[in-house]
């Protein structure tokens, strides 16, 4: 073997075989285990990791592009509030979005249907993973780094936090009821729903939580105080039926809250930046475009589909289209200025389109509300037919809160159908919103002549302007007998006396609910809670103030009847068979589904 | 040195216009039948009277433009004065547009060229190859280009040998429409199965689109390819290995090698507004991006080789080490000031800087292997190998990441005993049986630990209000699994090559078990986990059984060749926490994959359709089915609940073949010969997921040319399809409707050719001339393009498992039939 030993070639590879040995035993694969272009947790255990976990809780108030379906998970709740009650069609056509035909039908185990309700679950439960990552990150990074948050930021945080933990669970509990709750300690992400009352109770226990931690101003415009939580809070008691616990809350909200009405109504759906995060604003997701993300996913992104279609400024695709039933609703009376409704048997009689032109006094907030032909459009021109997609399908109106207008400067500059992306924020919960819960909560204790000073505190400021030729940004809105209206015949006028009774009370002020929130995503969930959905809904269908919508929209034909099932929406199938363990699925599926 | 040239056109084996309308009034049927049946009013804005219907001077008139309208609101008369891009369009109505033609109409040509020089001394062996492969997409403006030189070469110095093997490739694919693997944003998913009113140019010969109400909202499907036409997707590659060995005594031999491979890929590309959509954009962009991939691989081995009587031995000692890297940027920037070629780029000042994107990402792996292997062989009657591997995987947990896998395998050449020498009937008869385990961990880098991140559009939010700007936000992105291991693939075989009648007959037949166990994949968390990256685990137990056999014969001027293969596979045991899990492929009407404990990975799970609903009372007598109507489909209550739920799905097709064959024919006669090859797929199931388009009309897109004509109608209870109907959103769940069987025999080539004789070309030798025909026929009951689907490319996140994704037809690029003339000569 020496004779061997002596070749230098063989001394060389031998060599290269015991460093290749070497080399290899443990680094060499360490080395290259790492995770590349990632962070590790480690990185983000300090103030900015924290903050940044909190920033990425708020972000999912409105769909992201980490959890993909954005119009099941969009803020508006346009499907899952509107479409589904009097107020809105699916709109469009029939074959876009076909799976949200049998949501507005009632037809809730349809194909399809199952992938829109996993989109809101996904998203909402996203929404309570990133709220407990920021609490748990929080409490991580005090204990190790003491100094690194003063108090007030560091109670603030966690008070956020428990906010908005507390709001995607409500977002869920009033599609389901039945919902698990998740903690920042919980672990078994496959555990049994809660009842709805108890899912109730932990919300409300949330918010108390965040209410004792919550500074009363604000960190910054977009964040929670103490006041967002505190209404927050008596909008669940109300949710949950506690009207006399929600009076005491809400109560306390109005008369030492920072939240006042704005003061015209054009000023509430506004993409001008100097008009967005008024007092009015409790909770809204802060929409932003042109701000780096190429294709303005940070935009009110998941309404886009709700914009008037090809013909319009906006191009598409004219989805979440008024009801004939809501326009009708808009009708005054010509002498009080009341809603027609009242007094009106026939209320709901008219079928056709509501043009521009017509005398029938109407509520000013129809003409910002809903877009219909040859009124201005903000000031964007007038409504045109050649702005709806399909009129036999969807009618002939748009909807028109969530539109920018034209001279806010609040488009995306980029992105697919750029026209439809603007920065205007998306309403959660306004301070009109709260008045009217809190009025319903005044007419529940019997106290009407206060839910009757709120109703016409609305309507008072309904009333203060119109739309207006909408030329430029002056003239988007204007006194309601400016002589330049030729398009309507607006009259808004108070209850001047005194509610009859209960009922009557409790009618005005669901009215006020519907005229003031139409559109918003609320209706349907109101109707649920009032436990009236079924009645209205069916007569909605078949007929109400000598109008039914199935004879308007003959696809409605197909719908089913609203029946005690559809008190709660039926869970994802998915969820309850990824809630198995074994055979046995954690999640129980809600009753009649 | 042998040189090789070919060329001819290729054709795709099928098109939608042999199965979708191309008649616009014809499509109006079924657009007018299915409002009919639904109660709605027929549209009239695009052909008038329903009763009368008639091909409308315009599909779309701006407002503004129009003339004259009729009185439907069609627009008679244009004001071509007043038509303007992108804001003002006109476009005319199409009697029939064939979309499939205008994409795919014309013959695309195909030339490969392959030219090698080989040669050797005492001491040294030399090769050098080209290669030029140039062909255009059968769709148009579409062209792929590749160029490849090899070079190698080894020089004997005494006891060392060393050399190398290098190759460099270029490829070059020009064209906005690369061989997608299906889905709807793909050219065949749904874009050309544009309505054939729609024209393909509006009035001043810009691309059309269909931008009025009830055409659907697709993008011109040849506008997609032409302002595609400039893309290009660049891939350079060296690649190659340099190695040295070293005979230190007759029986012992070191080699070590270095092998690597630098792989650059490219892309840039561009698209453009479309204004003439129903759902326009009038933002254009561009984006590019660049990657390399760097890898190395260092191998060293000891072999010994003893030789004894007729005992021999051959045992092979070796170590490796593989290292890869990855290192990629794209960016985007959109609205281009100019859109000039020479100007797209992404710089702040060509386009708008605040859409300006850019990002880079990576990952690194690594792979160390020991081996040993040892050859026995007796007499060449019988013989022995073992096997044994360590192979450590930086992708694994850290105390995992080493599997051993063992292999052995023995056989017995029964014709060399004395019993069958020279036995005429069994001319050569070798038994073989092999057991062998192997390790499989080709899954991404770095998921053993939880990843942080976040990007603008998800975790940024503008929390200050400004509407134009956002604070950075962060989330957890994946789970992480620090106990990932191998996934294991053993395998047991028994096979024999027979050969009869002195070799005139040859038999080779193969019986296989092959389990695996530990399958690696990341099966979805439930939905209150969020929405981070599932964790890849090892999650599963599979089992594959099956048999492959092979009988040809060689006889003087003919030869044939049959082979054959049937397997099973079945997921024996799920370790997870469900016992199931969702495939890796989504379509628009949901996933319809499933891997579960008893069934076949990939099996398609939905609901069992049964027929149409007859009438009102066959609708109440069902188990309650949302939508449920006279006309529409009829879903089985498997659970007998009474209802009709997701909780009805089961299995409803299998995706693998019962049988796959080939039949290789040749024959000869003096210069000329004649070959063939069939093949033949039997028993495998497609999910034909365009169905939801050509049968149910999703969007508003072009359908089958029977679809008015086989349409449910209380005369017609079994038709081939369900009511046309409006308002059915229902009928086109997931469900056993949409699976055909997918066997098919296909005539893959057939050639024909004359070899020159030499004293035609005398400074050639073998000189050969053929013409050619790829995919001549297909014979098949698939109703679809193509029923030979690629499977579907579902790298998901735990690697390449598409094994899970077979058979579903989401609108495949079909199969291309080829003529082509070539000659091969060697000088």
């Amino acid at each position: 073997m020496n004779k061997v030993l002596r070749q230098p070639l063989f001394l060389g590879l031998a060599m290269t075989f015991t460093v290749g040995t070497l080399y290899g035993c443990k680094d060499f694969l360490t080395d290259a285990a790492k995770p590349q272009g990632t962070l590790d947790a480690g990185t983000l255990a300090n103030k900015a990791g924290v903050e940044g976990t909190l920033i990425a809780a708020y972000r999912q108030l409105d769909h992201t592009n980490g959890v993909g379906g954005a119009w099941a998970s969009a803020a508006s709740n346009w499907i899952w509030g509107s479409v589904t009650s009097d107020d809105a069609y699916k709109g469009s056509e029939a074959t876009d979005q076909p799976a949200i035909d049998p949501i507005e039908q009632y037809q809730w185990s349809a194909p399809g249907v199952e992938g829109e309700l996993n989109d809101k679950w996904r998203a909402m439960y996203e929404g309570v993973v990133r709220a407990n990552a920021a609490l748990n990150l929080l409490k991580a990074v005090t204990s190790s780094k003491p100094g690194e948050f003063d108090a007030p930021n560091a109670k603030s945080i966690e008070g956020e936090a428990l906010f908005l933990r507390a709001h995607y669970h409500f977002e869920a509990w009033r599609m389901w009821g039945n919902i698990p709750y998740y903690r920042e300690t919980d672990t078994d992400f496959r555990k049994a729903n809660l009842t709805k009352a108890e899912a109730g109770a932990e919300i409300l226990k949330d918010l108390d939580a965040a209410i004792a931690l919550l500074p009363a101003k604000a960190r910054s415009v977009g964040r929670a105080s103490s006041w967002t939580a505190k209404a927050y809070k008596g909008r669940v008691q109300v949710y949950t039926g506690q009207f006399a616990a929600a009076l005491v809350t809400l109560k306390d909200v109005r008369a030492n809250g920072p939240y006042g009405l704005e003061s015209s109504f054009d000023q509430v759906w506004t993409g001008f930046q100097d008009l967005e995060n008024g007092k009015e604003t409790i909770l809204a997701y802060q929409a932003s475009v042109n701000d780096g993300q190429a294709n303005g996913d940070n935009s009110n992104w998941g309404a886009r589909l709700t914009f008037p279609h090809s013909g319009s400024p906006f191009g598409c695709c004219g989805f979440h289209q008024p009801s004939q039933n809501l326009v009708n609703f808009f009708a005054t009376d010509a002498a009080t200025g009341l809603p027609a409704s009242l007094t009106n048997a026939n209320w709901n009689a008219n079928s056709a389109n509501f043009v521009a032109g017509s005398t029938t006094p109407v509520d000013p907030r129809l003409d910002y509300t809903v877009g219909r032909d040859g009124v201005p459009f903000k000031d964007w021109g007038p409504h045109a037919p050649d702005w709806i997609r399909a009129p036999s399908y969807g009618g002939t109106y748009s909807g028109k809160k969530n539109m920018h207008e034209k001279s806010s400067g609040a488009q995306s500059t980029v992105g697919w159908v750029n026209t439809q992306l603007n920065s205007v924020n998306v309403h959660i919960f306004r301070y009109a919103d709260l008045l009217l819960l809190l009025a319903e909560a005044e007419v529940e204790a019997g106290s009407l002549e206060n839910a009757r000073t709120i109703v016409n505190e609305i309507r008072a400021r309904a009333g203060v302007k119109a739309q207006g030729p909408g030329k430029d940004r002056a003239t988007i809105g204007v006194p309601l007998n400016d002589p330049s209206i030729t398009w309507a015949t607006y009259k808004i006028g108070p209850y001047a006396t005194p509610f009859a009774d209960q009922t009557a009370a409790r009618t005005a002020v669901r009215n006020e609910r519907r005229l003031e929130l139409a559109m918003e995503g609320q209706r349907f969930f109101d109707l649920r809670r009032w436990g009236i959905a079924d009645q209205v809904l069916n007569a909605y269908l078949s007929g109400v103030g000598g109008g039914a919508e199935k004879t308007r929209r003959l696809q409605l034909a197909g719908a089913a009847a609203f029946s005690a099932r559809h008190s709660l929406f039926p869970l994802p199938a998915i969820q309850i068979e990824l809630s198995k363990s074994g055979t046995s699925p954690g999640l129980k599926q809600n009753p009649g589904w | 040195m042998t040189m090789t040239v070919r060329t001819g056109m290729a054709k795709p084996t099928n098109g939608y216009d042999k199965f979708l309308i191309t008649n616009s009034l014809d499509y109006f049927q079924v657009v007018k039948q299915s409002y009919l049946n639904a109660g709605l009013p027929v549209p009239t804005n695009i052909y008038g009277d329903p009763n009368n219907p008639t091909v409308p001077d315009y599909t779309f008139a701006a407002t503004g433009t129009r003339t004259g309208v009729d009185a439907y609101g069609r627009p008679v008369g244009v004001d071509v004065n007043k038509y303007s891009y992108p804001n003002s369009l006109i476009m005319p109505g199409s009697s029939g547009t064939n979309w499939w033609n205008a994409v795919f109409g014309k013959a695309a040509k195909v030339a490969d060229y392959n030219l090698s020089i080989t040669g050797a001394g005492e001491e040294n062996a030399y090769g050098v190859s080209f290669n030029y492969f140039d062909q255009d997409g059968t769709a148009a403006y579409n062209n792929f280009k590749r160029a490849n030189i090899r070079v190698n070469s080894s020089f004997t110095r005494s006891k060392l040998q060393f050399g190398e093997n290098v190759a460099l490739s270029g490829e070059r694919h020009f064209g906005g429409l690369p061989d997608d693997q299906g889905g709807e944003t793909g050219l065949i998913g749904k874009n050309i199965l544009m309505q054939p009113v729609v024209p393909v140019y509006d009035i001043q010969g810009n691309f059309a689109s269909g931008k009025a109400v009830g055409l659907g909202n697709n993008t011109n499907p040849l506008k997609n390819a032409y302002e595609g036409r400039n893309n290009i997707a660049g891939n350079n590659r060296v690649f190659g290995n340099v190695f040295a060995g070293l005979a230190v005594i007759p029986s012992v031999a070191l080699r070590s090698s270095l092998g690597f491979s630098v792989n650059q890929g490219s892309f840039a590309g561009y698209n453009a507004i479309t204004p003439e959509n129903s759902e326009p954009s009038f933002s254009n962009s561009i984006n590019e991006s660049s990657n390399s991939n760097t890898d190395w691989t260092w191998s060293n081995t000891l072999k010994y080789v003893r030789q004894m009587s007729q005992h021999n031995l051959n045992v092979l000692l070796g170590q490796e080490a593989v290292h890869g890297q990855f290192r990629g940027i794209n960016a985007s920037l959109s609205n281009l000031l100019s859109n000039d070629l020479n100007a797209r780029f992404i710089q702040d000042a060509l386009g708008d800087a605040k859409s300006k994107v850019v990002n880079s990402f990576g990952s690194e792996s690594a792979l160390l292997s020991f081996f040993g292997k040892a050859d026995y062989n007796f007499a060449d009657k019988y013989v022995a190998s073992a096997t044994v591997r360590r192979d450590g995987s930086s992708r694994l947990g850290s105390n995992n990441r080493y599997g051993t896998f063992p292999a052995f395998g023995v056989g017995w050449r029964i014709s060399k005993e004395k019993f069958l020498e020279n036995n005429h009937l069994l001319s050569d008869a070798m038994i073989r049986a092999g057991y062998g385990v192997t390790g499989n961990q080709s899954i991404p880098s770095g998921r053993t630990v939880d990843q942080y991140g976040g990007n603008n559009g998800d975790t940024y939010y503008d929390i200050n209000g400004t509407n134009t700007s956002v604070q950075a936000g962060y989330r957890q992105t994946s789970l992480g699994n620090q106990n990932l291991r191998w996934e294991e693939n053993k395998s047991t075989n028994v096979g024999a090559d027979l050969a009869f009648f002195d070799g005139a007959l040859n038999v080779i037949l193969d019986v296989y078990s092959r389990a695996t166990n530990n399958l690696l994949f990341d099966p979805a968390t439930p939905g209150t986990q969020g929405v981070a990256a599932a964790p890849i685990v090892n999650i599963g137990n599979m089992k594959n059984r099956g048999f492959d056999f092979s009988v040809g014969h060689q006889g003087a001027n003919w030869n044939a060749t049959l082979t054959g293969s049937k397997y099973k596979n079945e997921i024996v045991s799920i370790d997870g926490v469900q016992d199931f899990f969702y495939g890796p492929v989504s379509t628009r009407i949901g996933n319809a994959l499933i891997n579960q404990v008893g069934s076949p990975i990939g099996s398609f799970f939905g609901l069992q359709a049964n027929g149409y609903f007859r009438d009102a009372a066959d609708v109440a007598a069902h188990a309650k089915q949302d939508g449920a109507a006279p006309g529409r489909i009829k879903f089985v209550d498997s659970n007998g609940d009474g209802k009709i739920t997701a909780a009805d799905r089961v299995i409803i097709g299998n995706p693998h073949p019962d049988f796959t064959g080939g039949l290789d024919l040749g024959y000869r006669r003096g210069n000329w010969d004649l070959n063939g090859a069939l093949f033949g797929s039997f028993g495998n199931d497609i999910f034909d997921a365009q169905k939801d388009f050509y049968v149910f009309r999703d969007f508003s897109t072009n359908v089958r040319n029977d679809r008015l004509a086989n349409s449910w109608t209380p005369q017609n209870l079994n038709a081939k399809y369900p009511k046309l109907d409006q308002n059915d959103t229902y009928s086109k769940a997931i469900s056993s409707y949409y699976v055909e069987d997918g066997s098919y025999v296909r005539m893959r080539n057939l050639q024909l050719g004359y070899n020159v004789p030499a004293s035609m070309a005398r400074w050639m030798t073998a000189t050969r001339v053929y013409v050619q025909g790829e995919n001549l026929f297909t014979w098949t009951r698939y109703t679809g393009l193509d029923p030979s689907l690629p499977t579907a490319n579902a790298g998901g996140a735990a690697g390449d498992v598409r094994d899970q994704a077979r058979g579903i037809d989401r609108g495949v690029y079909p199969s291309n039939k080829t003529f082509s003339i070539g000659l091969s000569a060697s000088f």
